[in-house]
C-alpha cells in the first residue's frame, strides 16, 4: 500500500517535471521561431531597400507617395490590439476568464480592422505606383504580412472559442495555447512595425 | 589490462627519421609544385595576368606549406601512433595546450592578413582605370560587347561617318581585335540573361547584367592590356568563354581575342579593311545581304552552316528557302521571309518558342534597326539558302521589293542609295569615299 | 580511484534490462514520433536521394567523356543533370543526412529521452519525401535547368515549369530545415539532464547547435528569395526583371545570404562527427575541447558576413574588398579545428577502423578544400577561376571530401548503435580505398582544367581538355562504383553483421551507455554522464567503460529475430 502511494507520488512529481519542461520547451521554441521567421520579413526589407537603388528618388518620379492616414490608423489599431492581448493574458493568469474574453475579443476585432484597412490599401495602389517597384514591393510586403496575420488571427479565434468553453485556466501550464497565440500576435505586430517604418516613413 | 596511463606522447627514433625525410620531401615537393605553375595557367597574354600569376605563386607557396605540414603530421601520426594488434590500452589523457592553441590561432590570422594585403594590392593595381583606352589612330573609340544567347558580338564605334552621315560601326562578331599595348576597356551589355565574359589568357572576367533598356541597360566594364609573349606569331588568338550558365548552348558561347603585333598591323589587317567593307558594300543584293545579316545577332539563335552559325534557340536557317513558300498559305516565299524578320511573332515555327526580337526601321533597340534596303538584301541572301529555292530567283530584283511593299507597304530603293549615275568604278573608288568620311569626322570633332 | 562502482544512472542491473529488439521494418514506413525511428527515416531517405544524385553525376561525367554534345540529347538536358545533381545532393542528401545523425545521436548523447518536440520532428521529416517528389516531377514537364543557384533571369523568364516545381520543392525543404533546427536548439538547451552541463556536451552536439543556429537565421532568407522567384514566375511581378525596375543582383544577394551559411550547415556537423571519431578511435581526449566547440560558433557567426564572395564578378568593384577580408578570416577558426584534430590523434593509439579511416580521409581532403578556399578568397585570383572547374573542385573537396567522408565515418561509427550490429570492417576498408583514390583523382585534376580555362556547367568544351576529362570521368566511375560497396555492406551487415553490444568502441559519451539499439525511452532510467566526454586514458574512464560493459553486455546477447 505504501509503495503504491509512493509510486503515485513519484509519478505526480515526474508528471509535474514533464509539464514544466514542456512549457520551457514551448517558450524557447516560440522565441527561436520568432527570431528565425522575422528574418524572412527582414529579407523582404532588404528587397525593398535594394530595389530603391534602381531609382534616382523614392518614391520614383511621377509616383505619388502613399497616403499616411489610413495605414497609421491601422497601425494604431494593431498596437492597441497587441496591448489588449498583453492585458488579456495578465487577467487570465490572475483568474478572470470573463475579462480575458472581453479583451481578447476586442483584440481580435482591432486586428480584423487592421487587416481590413491593409486589404483596402493593397487593392488601391495606384497604377503609377504599380508600374514601378514602389507599388510592387508594397504589395509584396503587405501581402506577405497579411498571410501571416490572417493565419495567426485564425489561431486567436480558435483560442477564443476554446476559452469560451472554459478550456484554459489561469495556470500557465494548461494555457500555453493562449500564451502561444499571444506571442504570435506580438510577432505580427513587431513585423508590421518594421514594415510600417520601411514602407511609409523611410524615404 | 595493460594500461600505461598518463604517458606523454613519445617519439621513437623511427619517427624522427620519417619526419626528417618528410621535411626534405616537402621542401623539394613545394619547389617541384611551383615549377608546374606556368603549365597550369593559360599563356600570360596581358599585364594583369602577370600579377595574378605572381599572386597565385605566393598562394601556392603558403598553401603548399600548409598542405605538407598537415598531411605530414597526419602521415607521421598514422605511422608512429598506430596501435599494435594486441594493444588495448588508451592514449595519454592530454587535454590541450593553451600556448599551442594561441600559436595556431595567431599565425594563421597573420598569414591571412598578409594574403589579404597582397591580394588587395594586386586588385587595386589591376582594376585601376587607365588613361588612353582603346586608342586607334590616336583617338579613343568605344568598344562594346553584346552577349546574347549564345554568341558574343563586338562592335567598334569608329567615330567616322558614311557619306550618308550614318556612323560607321564595325561589327567583328565573336572576335575582339586588339593589339599589344592597347589599353582595352570594354563596355559589356547583355540582351537576355546573365553572361560572363572571360578571357582566360588575360585572367579577366566580368558578368554582363541585364538592365532596363529604357535607361540604357546596365553596362559593366572590363579592362586589360595585352602584352607580348616571346615566341608567339602575331596575330595571336586567345579564346573568350562564357563563364555564367546562360542556358542550352552555354558551352558553345565562345569567341576569340585576336591580338595584333602593333597598331599598324591592327589597322592594316582589321580596322581599315572593315571600314572599307562598310563603305563599299557589294551592289549585288545577295552578296550585300550576306554582309548585312552578319551585322545582326541572328547567329546567337540560328544554325546556318554557310556562315558557321551554331545558335540553338531558334529554328535552323539551313534550307530556309526550300520551305519558305509552304509555311503560310497565301504568302510567297519572299513575303514569308520578310515578314518573319520584321514581324517575328507572325508565324511560330512548330517546336520553338516565340523569343525572337523585333527588327525594323523603328524599333527601340539600336542593334535591331533595319531599313527596307537592308531587309531586301537579307531576304535576297536567304533566298539562296536551299537546294531548289521557293523564291522567284529570276526576278529577285523586283519580286523581293514587291513582297516588302505587299507586306509592309514600304518602297525599297534597290540601288541602295546610289543613284543610277553611280558606276561600279565610282563605287569602288574607296579612297574618295573614305576621305569624305574622314573629313566628315574631322568636321565633327572640330 | 580504485572504485568500480561508477554511476551510470539508477537501476541498471543486469536483471532489469530487457533484451531490446530492433524495431520492425514496417515501423520505419509510417508516422512515428520516436526520434530514433525518425533518424533512420531521414537517413534512408537521404541515401535514396544520394543514389539518384550520384546517378545524375555519372550522367554528367559520361557527357564530358568527349568534348562534343553526344550523350545527352541537348544542352538543356545536360543543364538539368547538374541542376538536379546539385539540388538533390545539397537539399535532399547532405542536409537531411545530418538531420538523420542529429536526430538519432544527439538526444542519446545528451541523455535525453526524446527530442523537445517529437511531433514537430516527425512533421519536419515528412515534408522531405513530398518535396523530393515535387522536384523530381520536373522531369515530366521540363526539368529545372538554371543550376542549383537558379540565377534570374535565366530561372524566371527563360525556364520552363520544372523551375516552378524546383522552387516549390526547395521551399518545403527550407521549412523542414527550419522546423528541425528549432527542435535541435531547444533539445540541446533544455533537454539535458542536470549532470550534462554545457561544457560536458559532446562536440557533435556543439556542432549541431551551431548548425541549427545558422539554419534558423539563414533559411528564412531562402524562403524570401524563393517567394520572389515564384511570384516572378507565376504572377508576373518584376522583382528580378530589369525592364520592370527589378534587379538580378537582388536574387544573388538574398540567395547567397542563405546559401553561403548553408555550406557551414553542411560541413559543421561533419566536423562534430570528426571530433567524436578521431578521439574515440585514437583513444585520446579531444585536444582543446572548448576551442573546438567555440570555433563552431565562430564559423557560424563569421559565415554570415562572407556571402558576396560568390558575386566577385558581378558585384560593384568597390564592394568586393570587404568580402575578401571576411572570407579569409573564416579560415582561422577552420584552421583551429584542423590543428586541434591533429593534436587529438598525435600521440594516441590509433585504431584503423573504417570510421577512423574516413575521419583521417576527411582531414587529408578537407585541408585541400581549405587551401583552395583561401585562394578563392584572393579576389584577383578568384576573378580568373570564378565559375570554372577550379570552383567545382574546391566545393567538392569541402562537401565530398568534407561532408560525405564525415557521413561515411559517422555511418561506420554509429551503425552498431542504430542497428545493433557491426559493419563489415574489411568491406569498409575496401570502400575507403576506392572512395579515397576515386575522389582524389576525380576532383584534383579539376583544379587544373579550371585554371587552364574550362568553365563549369558546360556540355561542350575545348577539345584540348579531353584527356583531363577522360581521367576525371574514369575516376568518377570508380567513385560511383565505391558507393555500391557501402550499400552492400549496409544491407549485409544489417542482417548478418556480428552483434555489436552496447559499447563496441569503448566510448565514454552517453549514446553508448544503453543497449544497441536503444529502447524506446532511450535509457532505463536517468543516465549519469561521465565527467569528461573524451577523458580517455584514466582509470576512472576505464572503470566507467567497464561498468557499461558490466551493465549491458555480460549476458546472453539478444536473440536476433529475422525482422
Amino acid at each position: 500500500m505504501t509503495t503504491y502511494i509512493e509510486r503515485t507520488e513519484k509519478q505526480k512529481i515526474s508528471d509535474q517535471r514533464a509539464a514544466a519542461i514542456r512549457l520551457k520547451n514551448n517558450r524557447l521554441g516560440m522565441n527561436i521561431f520568432q527570431v528565425s521567421w522575422i528574418m524572412a520579413f527582414i529579407a523582404l526589407i532588404v528587397v525593398n531597400w535594394q530595389l530603391r537603388f534602381n531609382y534616382s528618388q523614392w518614391p520614383p518620379a511621377g509616383v505619388p507617395p502613399f497616403d499616411l492616414i489610413l495605414p497609421s490608423v491601422a497601425t494604431l489599431a494593431l498596437l492597441i490590439s497587441s496591448v489588449l492581448v498583453v492585458q488579456a493574458l495578465k487577467v487570465l493568469r490572475r483568474g478572470f476568464p470573463m475579462a480575458f474574453l472581453v479583451k481578447w475579443r476586442l483584440a481580435i476585432g482591432l486586428g480584423a480592422l487592421f487587416m481590413a484597412i491593409i486589404v483596402y490599401e493593397f487593392l488601391n495602389v495606384s497604377d503609377a505606383a504599380m508600374a514601378t517597384q514602389y507599388g510592387n514591393t508594397f504589395r509584396l510586403m503587405t501581402g506577405f504580412h497579411f498571410v501571416h496575420a490572417l493565419a495567426i488571427l485564425a489561431i486567436m479565434c480558435r483560442v477564443y472559442q476554446g476559452a469560451k468553453l472554459g478550456k484554459y485556466s489561469g495556470d500557465e501550464h494548461d494555457s500555453w495555447a493562449v500564451e502561444g497565440a499571444a506571442k504570435l500576435w506580438y510577432f505580427v505586430t513587431f513585423a508590421w512595425m518594421l514594415f510600417y517604418l520601411v514602407l511609409y516613413w523611410i524615404r | 589490462m595493460a594500461n600505461n596511463f598518463g604517458n606523454r606522447p613519445s617519439i621513437s627514433p623511427t619517427t624522427i627519421v620519417v619526419a626528417a625525410v618528410y621535411l626534405l620531401v616537402s621542401v623539394v615537393g613545394i619547389n617541384w609544385f611551383t615549377t608546374f605553375i606556368p603549365g597550369i595557367f593559360p599563356p600570360q597574354a596581358s599585364a594583369e595576368s602577370k600579377s595574378v600569376d605572381e599572386l597565385f605563386f605566393i598562394l601556392m607557396i603558403v598553401g603548399g606549406i600548409v598542405f605538407f605540414l598537415i598531411q605530414g603530421m597526419l602521415l607521421i601520426s598514422v605511422i608512429a601512433f598506430r596501435a599494435r594488434r594486441d594493444d588495448t590500452s588508451d592514449g595519454p589523457t592530454y587535454h590541450g595546450n593553451v600556448v599551442l592553441e594561441i600559436v595556431w590561432t595567431v599565425i594563421p590570422a597573420l598569414v591571412v592578413v598578409f594574403l589579404a594585403v597582397i591580394s588587395f594590392n594586386v586588385w587595386s593595381q589591376n582594376s585601376a582605370p587607365k588613361a588612353n583606352v582603346n586608342m586607334v589612330n590616336g583617338a579613343s573609340i568605344p568598344i562594346n560587347v553584346i552577349g546574347a544567347r549564345y554568341a558574343w558580338t563586338h562592335t567598334y564605334e569608329t567615330g567616322r561617318l558614311t557619306p550618308n552621315g550614318d556612323p560607321i560601326i564595325i561589327n567583328s562578331g565573336a572576335n575582339l581585335h586588339t593589339y599589344i599595348g592597347q589599353n582595352v576597356d570594354l563596355s559589356l551589355q547583355t540582351q537576355d540573361v546573365i553572361h560572363s565574359y572571360w578571357v582566360p589568357a588575360m585572367r579577366v572576367k566580368q558578368d554582363l547584367l541585364p538592365g532596363d533598356p529604357r535607361q540604357g541597360g546596365r553596362p559593366t566594364e572590363l579592362r586589360f592590356t595585352p602584352v607580348r609573349i616571346e615566341g608567339v606569331a602575331y596575330p595571336a588568338e586567345y579564346p573568350i568563354v562564357c563563364a555564367e550558365l546562360c542556358g542550352d548552348g552555354h558551352g558553345r558561347m565562345r569567341g576569340a581575342v585576336i591580338v595584333y603585333e602593333d597598331e599598324g598591323q591592327f589597322l592594316e589587317q582589321f580596322f581599315e579593311p572593315a571600314i572599307h567593307a562598310i563603305l563599299n558594300p557589294p551592289a549585288d543584293p545577295v552578296l550585300r545581304g550576306e554582309v548585312e545579316i552578319q551585322n545582326y545577332i541572328c547567329n546567337s539563335c540560328h544554325v546556318l552552316d554557310s556562315l558557321g552559325w551554331t545558335g540553338l534557340t531558334g529554328p535552323p536557317l539551313n534550307g530556309i528557302a526550300d520551305r519558305a513558300g509552304e509555311r503560310v498559305p497565301g504568302q510567297s516565299a519572299e513575303e514569308y521571309i520578310a515578314n518573319s524578320i520584321w514581324d517575328s511573332g507572325a508565324f511560330r515555327v512548330p517546336g520553338y518558342d516565340q523569343q525572337m526580337a523585333a527588327f525594323g526601321p523603328e524599333v527601340i533597340d539600336p542593334l535591331n534597326v533595319m531599313t527596307p534596303e537592308q531587309l531586301y538584301s537579307i531576304v535576297a541572301y536567304l533566298c539562296t539558302i536551299g537546294e531548289q529555292s521557293d523564291c522567284d530567283m529570276e526576278n529577285s530584283v523586283t519580286a523581293i521589293p514587291d513582297a516588302i511593299k505587299t507586306v509592309f507597304g514600304m518602297e525599297v530603293d534597290i540601288t541602295f542609295g546610289m543613284d543610277g549615275a553611280a558606276t561600279d568604278d565610282e563605287i569602288s573608288d574607296t579612297g574618295a569615299v573614305e576621305e569624305a568620311a574622314e573629313s566628315n569626322t574631322d568636321n565633327d570633332s572640330a | 580511484m580504485a572504485t568500480i562502482a561508477v554511476p551510470l544512472g539508477g537501476g541498471q542491473t543486469t536483471q532489469e534490462i530487457e533484451a531490446v529488439k530492433r524495431p520492425a521494418l514496417s515501423e520505419y514506413l509510417r508516422w512515428s514520433v520516436d526520434h530514433k525511428i525518425i533518424g533512420v527515416q531521414y537517413g534512408v531517405t537521404s541515401l535514396l536521394f544520394f543514389i539518384i544524385g550520384g546517378a545524375l553525376a555519372m550522367g554528367i561525367r559520361l557527357e564530358l567523356w568527349t568534348p562534343e554534345l553526344d550523350f545527352m540529347v541537348s544542352g538543356a538536358a545536360y543543364n538539368s543533370l547538374f541542376t538536379m545533381h546539385g539540388t538533390i545532393m545539397i537539399f535532399l542528401f547532405i542536409i537531411p543526412m545530418w538531420a538523420a545523425y542529429g536526430n538519432f545521436v544527439v538526444p542519446l548523447q545528451l541523455g535525453a529521452k526524446d527530442m523537445a518536440f517529437p511531433w514537430l520532428n516527425a512533421f519536419a521529416f515528412w515534408l522531405i519525401p513530398p518535396a523530393g517528389v515535387v522536384m523530381l516531377l520536373g522531369y515530366f514537364v521540363s526539368p529545372a535547368e538554371a543550376g542549383w543557384t537558379s540565377y534570374p533571369p535565366l530561372s524566371t523568364l527563360f525556364s520552363g515549369d520544372g523551375q516552378t516545381l524546383w522552387a516549390l520543392g526547395a521551399h518545403l525543404l527550407g521549412l523542414s530545415s527550419i522546423l528541425g533546427s528549432i527542435n535541435f536548439i531547444v533539445t540541446i538547451l533544455n533537454m539535458r539532464p542536470p549532470e550534462m552541463t554545457i561544457w560536458r556536451m559532446p562536440l557533435l552536439c556543439w556542432a549541431v547547435l551551431a548548425t541549427s543556429i545558422i539554419a534558423v537565421m539563414a533559411t528564412p532568407f531562402l524562403a524570401g528569395a524563393l517567394t520572389l522567384l515564384l511570384l516572378d514566375r507565376m504572377t508576373g511581378t518584376t522583382f528580378f526583371d530589369a525592364s520592370g525596375g527589378g534587379d538580378v543582383l537582388l536574387w544573388q544577394n538574398i540567395f547567397w545570404f542563405y546559401s553561403h551559411p548553408a555550406v557551414y550547415i553542411m560541413v559543421l556537423p561533419g566536423m562534430g562527427v570528426l571530433s567524436e571519431v578521431l578521439s574515440i578511435h585514437s583513444r585520446k581526449p579531444v585536444f582543446g575541447y572548448r576551442m573546438v566547440g567555440l570555433s563552431s560558433m565562430a564559423i557560424a557567426i563569421v559565415g554570415f558576413t562572407v556571402w558576396a564572395h560568390h558575386m566577385f564578378t558581378s558585384l560593384q568593384p568597390e564592394l568586393r574588398i570587404p568580402f575578401m577580408i571576411t572570407t579569409m578570416i573564416i579560415a582561422v577558426p577552420t584552421g583551429i579545428k584542423m590543428f586541434s584534430w591533429l593534436g587529438t590523434i598525435w600521440g594516441g593509439k590509433i585504431r584503423f577502423t573504417s570510421a577512423m579511416l574516413f575521419g583521417l580521409g576527411f582531414m587529408s581532403m578537407f585541408v585541400i578544400g581549405g587551401i583552395t578556399g583561401v585562394m578563392l578568397a584572393a579576389l584577383p585570383f578568384d576573378i580568373h577561376v570564378h565559375d570554372t572547374y577550379f570552383v567545382v573542385s574546391h566545393f567538392h573537396f569541402v562537401l565530398f571530401g568534407g561532408s560525405v567522408f564525415a557521413i561515411y565515418a559517422a555511418l561506420y561509427h554509429w551503425f552498431p548503435k542504430i542497428t545493433g550490429r557491426m559493419m563489415d570492417e574489411t568491406l569498409g576498408r575496401i570502400h575507403f580505398v576506392f572512395t579515397y583514390l576515386g575522389f582524389l583523382i576525380t576532383f584534383f585534376p579539376m583544379h587544373i582544367v579550371g585554371m587552364l580555362g574550362m568553365p563549369r556547367r558546360v556540355a561542350v568544351y575545348d577539345p584540348a581538355f579531353t584527356d583531363f576529362n577522360r581521367l576525371i570521368s574514369f575516376a568518377a566511375f570508380v567513385l560511383g562504383f565505391s558507393t555500391f560497396i557501402v550499400l552492400y555492406n549496409i544491407v549485409r551487415s544489417y542482417f548478418h553483421g556480428p552483434i555489436a553490444g552496447a559499447n563496441p568502441w569503448r566510448a565514454l559519451t552517453l549514446e553508448w551507455a544503453t543497449t544497441s539499439p536503444p529502447p524506446p525511452t532511450n535509457f532505463h532510467d536517468d543516465p549519469i554522464p561521465y565527467e569528461d566526454p573524451y577523458g580517455y586514458g584514466t582509470k576512472a574512464a576505464s572503470a566507467y567503460i567497464e561498468a557499461i560493459d558490466m551493465a549491458f553486455d555480460r549476458r546472453e546477447p539478444a536473440p536476433s529475430g529475422a525482422d
